[in-house]
């Protein structure tokens, strides 16, 4: 019998645990033409922003030791447009979808999560409370634990169907964000955004990005992205989806070995855009290989010393 | 509607062209039949140290033998990389991406205006243009460059009967000089006018082109370049400010843009 992929959390079943991460796959319309978004358990748009955002100026991207840096900023359509143009695409789609939401200030996160409310196509919010990439609101909310709390209660209040607070590696301890954000009713977590970093150019002395500094994503960036996981599973009893530098079956394993029951896939959309295909055949394999027959006997087995 | 794929594909001729050029032919393409000038395949480097796909213009294909070459300078540590490679060496293709070229009508004078890394996309345009029956004498080929080294496979392009002006700065070949104060001087003399621009090379070459068209109401397209993480549209990394506002994807919404669309 071929092995189950499915997982489901907060009460949505997921025909696979792999997702394409927010800012990785647009609002879904290019990825499409490379391969039938069915295929992925998930989709999680671009950070929408009450208006639209331009983001900040060229280079907003550099290649790294493993990976990369970005400042792109939150550009978006805004939630208008989004709504107008996009969600009919969306609708379309035989995924679910997670609408990733960001704000500069808790009204705005909770007017765009209340326009989004009554759009059923919209499966669940996730909250990005961890860009670090603009001057105000994002990070600092992640940052704060009664900040998180306090935004995911008020976001509860206006969405009817689940959130998931996706938090920030830029914090002396995540596992306290996380709590908070488990208190504020966040019905489960994405784990992580993006690491603070920067790159100069030596002959310019420039910065490589015009932001200043950027998010570090990619592979470089997976040891760091596994231990938090690992932190955040031994203090929340939410569902977690792991994210940081995957790009095949054995990464999403040892994500689901440290406590993840789904992940996400960013950069490496970026090398290989159907990357998410290609992990799809090698999680069932091992599955067979090891003998199990769900991906849940694998979250949180790891067998620490 | 193109829609592109991950493929391996085998190296099967490599050849030095001279001035740090080379050209690249791949074999086998199954998108060979896709690919239109001014589109782009994303190469993966195969190499650990390099991390992103490196954005090379399609310089020409062969449907029969579904092949695929690419023409690159190099550069860089990924550029370097590629000049490095074997034939028979196996390199992941992703491709075909961008908005190509559009075709010129039958009545209008194809004005090319190439430059450096620029040359390999506009030497495709021209050879599709002759093979679908366009006059290659309404086909104006300018070539500029430092020297005559920088003209690579000039050969390929009198082949193709077209006219050809070679221009360098330092006259060691064909006219003296800039190439866009020759195709400004032929552009102010062309007697009807019905003129098409099409521009790739250096940032500067790319800005008198722009300007030259705006300036003389010359239709075109121009084809830019940035660096490009994911070439697929998604990442948003390789923006150009738009005269209208906003900002435009070169791997999307591009490479190839209107003259007078971008911000240069
Ligand atoms: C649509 C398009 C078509 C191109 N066609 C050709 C071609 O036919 N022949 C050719 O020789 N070159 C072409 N280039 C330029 C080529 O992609 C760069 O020269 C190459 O990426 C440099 O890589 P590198 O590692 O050697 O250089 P490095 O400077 O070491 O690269 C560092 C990083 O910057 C990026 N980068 C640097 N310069 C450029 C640039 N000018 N364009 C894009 N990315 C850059 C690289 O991808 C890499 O991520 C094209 C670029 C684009 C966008
Ligand atoms: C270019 C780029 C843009 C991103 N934009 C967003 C965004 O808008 N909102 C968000 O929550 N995360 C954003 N992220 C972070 C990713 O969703 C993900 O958390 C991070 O890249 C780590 O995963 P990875 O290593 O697989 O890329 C972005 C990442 C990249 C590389
Ligand atoms: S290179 Fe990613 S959007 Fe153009």
């Amino acid at each position: 019998m071929s092995p189950d992929l499915r997982v489901s959390f907060a009460g949505v079943e997921f025909a696979n645990p792999i997702m394409t991460a927010s800012g990785c796959c647009g609002y879904g319309e290019e990825l499409a033409k490379v391969y039938p978004l069915s295929k992925l358990g998930a989709l999680v748009t671009k950070s929408v922003t009450l208006k639209p955002r331009l983001g900040h100026p060229p280079p907003r991207t550099a290649e790294t030791a493993s990976g990369m840096l970005n400042a792109i900023g939150l550009a978006n359509v805004g939630i208008d447009c989004f709504i107008t143009d996009k969600i009919p695409f969306l609708e379309k789609q035989k995924t679910r979808v997670i609408v990733n939401v960001a704000g500069s200030s808790l009204n705005e996160y909770v007017e765009v999560c209340g326009r989004l409310s009554d759009i059923a196509r919209v499966d669940m919010i996730e909250l990005n409370i961890s860009c670090p990439n603009v001057d105000e609101g994002g990070m600092e909310f992640g940052a704060d634990p009664v900040m998180t709390e306090k935004l995911v209660a008020a976001v509860k209040k206006v969405f009817p169907r689940p959130v998931i607070a996706k938090l920030s590696p830029n914090v002396t301890s995540i596992a306290t964000i996380a709590a908070a954000a488990e208190q504020g009713g966040a019905d489960a977590l994405a784990v992580i955004n993006s690491l603070v970093g920067t790159a100069i150019d030596v002959e310019t002395w420039r910065p490589r990005l015009t932001y200043n500094k950027g998010g570090l994503t990619g592979a470089a960036i997976k040891p760091v992205a596994l231990a938090m996981v690992n932190a955040v599973h031994e203090k929340c009893r939410l569902p977690i989806i792991g994210i940081g530098g995957i790009s095949n079956g054995s990464d999403a394993v040892e994500f689901f070995l440290c406590g993840a029951t789904a992940v996400q896939v960013g950069t490496a959309l970026f090398i290989e855009p159907d990357v998410p295909v290609r992990m799809l055949g090698e999680l069932k394999a091992y599955l067979k290989r090891k003998k199990l027959s769900s991906i849940g006997e694998l979250t949180g087995k790891v067998r620490k010393y | 509607m193109t829609r592109p794929s991950c493929q391996d594909t085998l190296l099967i001729k490599k050849r030095d062209l001279k001035n740090n050029y080379f050209s690249a032919t791949f074999r086998t393409y199954s998108r060979v039949d896709q690919c239109r000038p001014g589109q782009f395949v994303h190469i993966q480097i195969p190499s650990a140290e390099i991390y992103f796909r490196r954005a090379m213009s399609i310089a020409g294909v062969s449907s029969r033998r579904r092949e695929i070459e690419v023409i690159f300078k190099v550069v860089g540590r990924g550029t370097r990389q590629l000049g490095n490679l074997h034939e028979k060496d196996r390199v992941n293709l992703l491709g075909p991406l961008g908005v190509p070229f559009r075709w010129p009508r039958k009545s209008e004078t194809a004005v090319i205006v190439a430059g450096g890394v620029g040359f390999p996309p506009l030497l495709y345009l021209a050879s599709e243009m002759v093979k679908r029956g366009h006059d290659p004498r309404r086909i104006e080929f300018f070539y500029g460059g430092r020297s005559s080294a920088d003209l690579i496979e000039r050969s390929r392009i009198r082949k193709l009967g077209v006219r050809f002006h070679p221009v360098t700065e330092d006259g060691s070949v064909g006219e003296k000089g800039l190439v866009t104060g020759p195709v400004e001087e032929f552009v102010r003399r062309a007697p009807n006018r019905h003129l098409r621009l099409y521009g790739c090379g250096p940032e500067g070459m790319l800005k008198a082109t722009n300007e030259l068209g705006v300036r003389l109401k010359v239709p075109g397209q121009i084809s830019l370049e940035a660096p490009m993480p994911c070439g697929i549209g998604i990442c948003l990394g390789c923006v150009v400010p738009l005269v209208g506002g906003g900002h435009a994807r070169v791997c999307w919404d591009g490479p190839v843009f209107e003259i007078g669309e971008v911000a240069l």
